[in-house]
C-alpha cells in the first residue's frame, strides 16, 4: 500500500518544499535523521508525549512558553532547539528537565539541571544558542533577510543527552518562528540623497514616532533592530556608512562624514509618515560617535539618543567625521594567547584625540547610555562615567539615565539571541578575530533588560 | 499636527496566532477618559469585507485593555476579549446568506485591527484611524504538513503534525454540504493530532460515476491512517458534524474494521436506517422533505426532518453497543438537525444498555447548528445546497451569537481536552463530567 524509494533525508526535505502533493511511505522507515546524531523511532504501539511552544509564530523580543505532557513520571528528558543560520550553520541548544508527578515540563516554571544553561530560563532555548560541535570559528548569528522568520524546530529527547551524542530517542518535537517584522510593517529600500538604508514602517496611518538606527564598524546594511521597533510602533531607518557596494570609496573605509547622517535624520523629518518632532538617534559600538556628532550639531534636536558600549570620540575621525582606516593605528591594540584581539583601549578617554570628542553638554534631550560592563572591544564604563561628567557639570543630570549589566559584553542586541564572545572580524591578509566579550547567562539577562528599558525610553520621549 | 494622532498606540498580542488562540489588544496613551472606537476589518477569500466593532473610554492611564474594559455598545458589548473577531459580520450593503469558510488553509486570515476617535457606527472606510495593526490567524502551526490522500479511492487530506510521531489519528467528517473542508483537520494537527479531512459526498469518485460512496471508503480512510508509520494505529477517534455524526456513529458502532479510542459527535442525531449505506440515509432524510418548516424570513428549517425520535430500533444506531467514549455537543436553538432530542434519546439508550459511563454530552442554550472552531463569525442562516437539493436555500442554523460563540469556545476547548486525554492520556475510558 505504501511503498518509497527515497532517502529519508530527501523525503524531509521534499516535505518542507510542500513538493510532494502525494506521500507513499514505506512502512520500515527508520525515523527522521538529524544533522548530528541519529535518532531512533519510537514504535507505533504507543503515541509520543505531546510538546507545545505558545506562541508558535512570535517575534524575537517575545516570550515562547513551551510545555511537555504525557510522559512518564520523574522521567529524565532533554529540550533542544535547533535552527541553521542563512549562511547554513547549524545552532543548537539543550537543557535536562525531569518530570514532576503530573508527568509534564514547564519551561516557564520548571528548572533545567544541565546543559547549555541551568536553572529557570523560559528562553534559555533561544539565547543559549551556539554553533554546533565542528562549526567554523568565530560565527555571529545576524539575519539579513528579515522578511522571513528563523524556523527553530524543539524537540523532546529521552533521558539526559545532547545533540551531539550519539544514539538519541526523540520523543516529540515542534516548529517554532520567529520573526524580526509583525504583519502589516512595511520595508523601504532608501538609495536617494546618497543615503543606503531601509526604512521601515509600522502598519497604520501615521505619523509614527521614529528612529534613526546606526549600528557599527562591522559595516554593512542590518536591519533587524529597526525592524523590531517597526513592529514596535515606530518608523526606523537603519543606515549603512561602510563596508556596503553602494557606499561611494573602498569598503574598509567610512567615507562619508557628518553630512551623511545628517541627511538620514533629515530624510526622516521630511517623510510624510513621520512626526519630525519626535525623532530618536540610537547607536551601537562605533554607531555611537555619529549619534554624537549628530545630537552636538546645531539644526539637528533629536528627541532622545541611545547609545550602546559606544565612545564620545575616536583617533579616525577628520574635521568632517570622515574616518582614517581602522588598522592604521594599531598602537592599543591587545592579544590575547590565541591571537583574538580586544580594541577595548583603543576608546579609553585618555587615548581619544581631544578634538574628537564631542561637546556632550550641548546635548538639549534625554540620554540612555547602556554599557556592558564586559565590553572588551569599547571601553564603555570610561565613557559613560565622562558622559555622565559632563552633564552632571552642565546641571543636565536629570537627562542622563545609565544602565549597566555585569558580565555583559559590547554587543548588546535585541533579546533571546545568542551571544558571541568572539567573532571573525576580516580574512585578509590574514584571519582576525574580535572580542567582544560577555558571557552567555548575563548577557542574555541584560539584553532582555536593556531592550524592554529602550521600548520603554522611546514610548516615554517619542510618543507622550 | 495634532498631539493625539502620534500618541496613541495600539498593539495586539500575539500579532501571529492560531484560530483557537486568544489575544489581547491594548490601546495606551489615549487621552484619558477619551472615547474611542475599536474596529476589525477582514476581507475573506471569496472577497467579501467583514467588520467589528466597540465603543471604549479610555481609563485615567489612558489605557484601553479589550481583555479587562468593557464595550459599551458595538457589534459586541461588555468584557469580550475576542469579540473583535466573532462578532465579525458582513459590512452594511453585503450580499445576504454569506458564512465564512476559510478553503486555502496554509495561509493565514488577515484581519487589520484599527482605533478610531469618538464612538463611530459606520461610514469607517471614510475615516482615518489613529493607529493600526495587522494580525494574523492560522489555521495551521508551521511544521504540520499537508498531504492529499488518493490512497484507495479516497478524497482526502491528513494533516501530520511535526515531530517524529507516533501520533494518534483522527478522522475528520463535515456534513451535508460535502466538499473537502479542511481547517479543522488542519487546526486538530496543530494540537497534536494526526487529522484527516474526508470528503465523502462529493468525492472524485462520487463526481465521475454518479454513484455515492459505500461503508467500505470510511474504513479505507481508518486503515490508511492506521497504517501511516507516523501514526499511533491504537489511538485513533472520529469527529462529525452534522451528517458527518450520522456516520461517525455507524462506523463506531457497526464496523468490523473500524475501532475507535474516541468519538466526537457535534449538532448531529443517531437516527438513521441502521442497515443503510451513505446513499440509503441521505434518502431516509429526503422522504421526510415535506416536513420541513420556513420561517417568517423563508429560511429552511429541517430539524423535523427526523423527529419524532423513532422508537423503531432499526431506525436508530444503537449507540447501546459503543464501546468508546462518546462526547456529544448540542446546539440547544439547533434549527437544522434536532440534536438535543438526539441527545437525550441517545442518554437514555446507554442508560438502559449500561454504557452511559462513556457518554459525554455538552448543550448550549441558544447556541446554533454550526458548532465550530472558536472565534469565527456566527452564521444565524445562510445560503446552503445539499448533495441532495441541487438549488441554494437560505437554510436557518439557529442559535444567537453571543450565546453561540460562547459555546464554539467553551466547546472546543472541552473537545481537546477530551482528545487529549483519550488519544494521549491512556487512561481507562469514562466519562468526563468534570469538563
Amino acid at each position: 500500500m505504501f511503498r518509497a524509494h527515497m532517502s529519508v533525508t530527501r523525503i524531509w526535505q521534499l516535505i518542507e518544499k510542500r513538493m510532494m502533493s502525494c506521500i507513499s511511505v514505506h512502512g520500515k522507515l527508520p525515523g527522521l535523521q538529524r544533522a548530528v546524531g541519529e535518532v531512533r523511532r519510537k514504535s507505533s504501539f504507543r503515541q509520543s508525549p505531546l510538546l507545545t511552544a505558545t506562541p508558535v509564530r512570535a517575534l524575537i523580543d517575545e516570550q515562547i512558553s513551551i510545555k511537555g505532557r504525557f510522559l512518564s513520571q520523574n522521567y529524565p528528558v532533554t529540550v533542544c532547539a535547533q535552527m541553521h543560520s542563512e549562511e547554513g550553520d547549524l545552532w543548537e541548544a539543550f537543557a535536562h528537565y525531569t518530570t514532576n508527578a503530573s508527568s509534564s515540563i514547564n519551561l516557564t516554571s520548571d528548572h533545567s539541571v544541565g546543559g547549555s544553561y541551568v536553572g529557570c530560563e523560559p528562553m534559555g532555548l533561544f539565547w543559549a544558542l551556539e554553533p554546533a560541535l565542528g562549526s567554523r570559528e568565530g560565527l555571529r548569528l545576524r539575519k539579513r533577510n528579515v522578511e522571513t522568520p528563523y524556523m527553530v524546530n524543539i524537540s523532546l529527547l529521552e533521558g539526559h543527552t545532547s545533540p551531539s551524542e550519539g544514539q538519541r530517542t526523540e520523543l516529540a518535537a515542534v516548529t517554532t518562528e520567529r520573526w524580526y517584522m509583525a504583519p502589516g510593517v512595511r520595508r523601504i529600500e532608501i538609495r536617494q540623497n546618497n543615503i543606503v538604508g531601509t526604512l521601515f514602517l509600522p502598519p497604520g496611518p501615521g505619523p509614527f514616532p521614529a528612529m534613526l538606527d546606526l549600528w557599527g564598524m562591522v559595516g554593512g546594511l542590518l536591519e533587524y533592530r529597526s525592524a523590531l521597533f517597526a513592529s514596535r510602533g515606530f518608523a526606523s531607518l537603519s543606515v549603512a556608512y561602510m563596508g556596503h557596494k553602494d557606499l561611494p570609496g573602498p569598503q574598509h573605509i567610512m567615507s562619508v562624514g557628518d553630512s551623511y547622517f545628517k541627511s538620514a535624520f533629515q530624510l526622516l523629518q521630511d517623510h510624510c509618515q513621520v512626526d519630525a518632532d519626535r525623532i530618536g538617534v540610537i547607536g551601537l559600538s562605533y554607531g555611537v560617535v555619529p549619534t554624537l556628532r549628530i545630537a552636538t550639531t546645531i539644526g539637528f534636536k533629536p528627541s532622545c539618543l541611545i547609545c550602546i558600549n559606544g565612545a564620545v570620540g575616536s583617533p579616525l575621525l577628520d574635521e568632517d567625521g570622515k574616518s582614517k582606516m581602522f588598522e592604521s593605528d594599531q598602537k592599543h591594540w591587545e592579544f590575547d594567547d590565541r591571537g583574538y584581539v580586544s580594541f577595548r583601549n583603543v576608546s579609553l578617554p585618555d587615548n581619544l584625540p581631544p578634538e574628537s570628542k564631542r561637546k556632550v553638554e550641548n546635548i538639549t534631550c534625554p540620554l540612555m547610555y547602556i554599557v556592558g560592563e564586559d565590553d572588551l572591544c569599547t571601553a564603555s564604563t570610561e565613557n559613560a562615567d565622562v558622559i555622565e561628567e559632563a552633564l552632571r557639570s552642565a546641571g543636565k543630570s536629570h537627562q542622563f539615565t545609565r544602565l549597566s549589566y555585569p558580565g555583559a559584553g559590547h554587543l548588546i542586541e535585541p533579546p533571546y539571541t545568542p551571544c558571541s564572545r568572539a567573532s571573525l572580524w576580516k580574512t585578509k591578509p590574514e584571519k582576525l578575530f574580535t572580542l567582544w566579550g560577555g558571557h552567555p547567562a548575563p548577557h542574555a539577562a541584560a539584553q532582555e533588560d536593556a531592550w524592554k528599558r529602550i521600548l520603554e525610553f522611546m514610548e516615554t520621549h517619542l510618543r507622550r | 499636527m495634532d498631539r493625539k494622532q502620534c500618541c496613541v498606540k495600539l498593539s495586539v498580542q500575539p500579532s501571529r496566532g492560531l484560530m483557537d488562540e486568544k489575544f489581547i489588544v491594548l490601546v495606551q496613551n489615549a487621552l484619558p477618559g477619551s472615547q474611542l472606537t475599536i474596529r476589525a476589518l477582514h476581507q475573506c477569500e471569496d472577497g467579501h469585507s467583514w467588520e467589528a466593532f466597540g465603543h471604549y473610554t479610555a481609563d485615567t492611564t489612558g489605557t484601553i485593555n479589550v481583555s479587562e474594559d468593557p464595550s459599551i455598545r458595538g457589534t459586541y458589548s461588555g468584557v469580550e476579549q475576542m469579540g473583535l473577531l466573532w462578532s465579525l459580520r458582513p459590512i452594511p450593503g453585503s450580499k445576504p446568506g454569506l458564512r465564512m469558510r476559510k478553503k486555502n488553509i496554509q495561509t493565514p486570515m488577515e484581519v487589520t485591527i484599527s482605533v478610531y476617535q469618538g464612538h463611530q457606527t459606520e461610514g469607517f472606510a471614510d475615516l482615518v484611524p489613529l493607529s493600526g495593526v495587522v494580525v494574523e490567524r492560522w489555521y495551521m502551526a508551521p511544521g504540520v504538513r499537508r498531504i492529499p490522500v488518493t490512497e484507495g479511492g479516497l478524497t482526502a487530506t491528513l494533516f501530520l503534525p511535526s515531530g517524529p510521531g507516533p501520533f494518534p489519528g483522527l478522522l475528520d467528517l463535515w456534513g451535508g454540504g460535502g466538499q473537502l473542508v479542511e481547517y479543522r483537520a488542519a487546526l486538530l494537527a496543530s494540537h497534536g493530532f494526526a487529522s484527516m479531512a474526508i470528503d465523502y459526498l462529493t468525492s472524485k469518485f462520487t463526481m465521475e460515476t454518479g454513484k455515492m460512496v459505500d461503508n467500505q471508503y470510511f474504513e479505507t480512510a481508518y486503515r490508511v491512517l492506521q497504517q501511516h508509520p507516523q501514526v499511533c494505529g491504537s489511538k485513533i477517534a472520529m469527529i462529525g458534524l452534522s451528517f458527518g455524526t450520522s456516520m461517525t456513529l455507524k462506523m463506531a458502532i457497526y464496523s468490523e474494521v473500524i475501532k475507535l479510542s474516541a468519538a466526537v459527535c457535534i449538532s448531529g442525531s443517531h437516527v438513521q436506517p441502521v442497515e443503510g449505506s451513505v446513499e440509503e440515509i441521505m434518502g431516509f432524510f429526503q422522504k421526510n422533505a415535506g416536513k420541513t418548516r420556513f420561517n417568517e424570513k423563508n429560511e429552511a428549517i429541517w430539524r423535523d426532518l427526523l423527529l419524532p425520535i423513532p422508537t423503531d430500533p432499526s431506525l436508530k444506531a444503537d449507540v447501546g453497543r459503543l464501546q468508546c467514549p462518546l462526547l456529544l455537543v448540542v446546539g440547544e436553538d439547533d434549527q437544522n438537525w434536532p440534536a438535543q432530542e438526539s441527545a437525550l434519546d441517545i442518554k437514555e439508550m446507554m442508560a438502559r444498555a449500561g454504557n452511559s459511563h462513556l457518554l459525554t454530552v455538552l448543550s448550549y442554550p441558544n447556541a446554533g447548528h454550526l458548532i465550530e472552531p472558536p472565534y469565527t463569525p456566527h452564521a444565524r442562516s445562510s445560503t446552503f445546497k445539499t448533495v441532495e437539493i441541487q438549488e441554494k436555500v437560505m437554510c436557518l442554523w439557529g442559535g444567537q451569537t453571543v450565546e453561540h460563540s460562547r459555546a464554539q469556545e467553551d466547546a472546543w476547548k472541552k473537545i481537546l481536552v477530551f482528545l487529549r486525554e483519550n488519544l494521549y492520556g491512556g487512561r481507562n475510558p469514562t466519562s468526563f463530567s468534570h469538563l
